[in-house]
């Protein structure tokens, strides 16, 4: 069995980080959005 | 408040809900992919890339073929709330796309030896990406609401035909790429072990692409009502 444990390791941090990063614009965004409305 | 703005704000906490039922449903597939399933015998354990690879393919394609139909119900509707989503699901596509784009190379290079070839999927995928991309830069460029919305409508159909020619691309040409083993006529050709993680991965991946796009919708009302109110 190939031994490429690495690159699996490479893009499930990858995958992690584009969707973490996305949920952070986001969040930030929407929590600005709902402060903004309750005022 | 008006009612508009107090629906839009129904919509981000419904969607901020999702997006975190999504991101603990992507964490049970990373726990079940890299703990539960078996490796595979050639591919060793590259190919548990595949279990977050496919599922971002499905719902990037979902995003975008709905760009394409929610476009053309635009265009005969003239709803600016139809251009709001549409411009929601092609912003989440992308991100959806960016996993494609660098998870498939990560993949290719110990299975295939290389990062990339133009074969016929990998190309119309990056083709359907650029297109998208476009469209993010059209709508940034056109400050009229109803012109960006009319020439994105038609960018966002162009798109979504692209769509099913990926779908088909790995049976019309000659491609490296695997072709589908689950979306296919016949049955799932893979040992249940794998099905499993893989069925689990479609599911987490539809939910944060719902999570996703309603709180991006939430926001794109948001702004809608906001100006609406200051005309």
């Amino acid at each position: 069995m190939p031994d490429n444990a690495s690159y699996m390791v490479a893009a499930y941090v990858v995958a992690a980080v584009v969707y973490l990063a996305y949920t952070v614009r986001l969040f930030h965004r929407a929590i600005a959005a709902l402060r903004d409305s309750s005022r | 408040m008006n009612a508009s703005l107090n629906g839009s704000r129904t919509t981000i906490r419904w969607g901020l809900a999702l997006t975190i039922l999504g991101l603990a449903a992507l964490v049970t597939i990373y726990v079940m992919a890299l703990a539960y399933t078996p490796l595979e015998v050639r591919q060793g354990a590259a190919q548990k890339i595949f279990y977050i690879h496919v599922p971002a393919a499905w719902s990037a394609m979902v995003a975008f073929t709905l760009v394409g139909v929610v476009s053309i119900l635009y265009l005969w509707l003239r709803d600016e709330r139809l251009d709001a989503f549409a411009a929601s699901s092609a912003e989440v596509g992308l991100v959806f796309s960016v996993v494609i784009l660098t998870t498939g190379p990560i993949w290719g290079k110990p299975v295939w030896g290389t990062w990339w070839t133009w074969d016929a999927r990998l190309t119309l995928t990056l083709i359907l990406f650029l297109l998208f991309l476009g469209y993010m830069t059209l709508r940034s460029a056109v400050h009229d609401p109803a012109e960006r919305a009319r020439f994105s409508a038609v960018v966002g159909i162009m798109g979504m035909v692209l769509v099913p020619f990926i779908h088909m691309s790995v049976y019309l040409f000659r491609t490296l790429h695997p072709k589908p083993i689950v979306l296919k006529p016949s049955t799932p050709s893979l040992p249940p072990d794998m099905l499993r993680t893989l069925l689990a991965g479609f599911a987490a991946s539809t939910v944060l692409y719902l999570g996703f796009v309603t709180v991006r919708y939430g926001l794109a009302r948001y702004e809608l009502a906001r100006r609406q109110e200051a005309d």
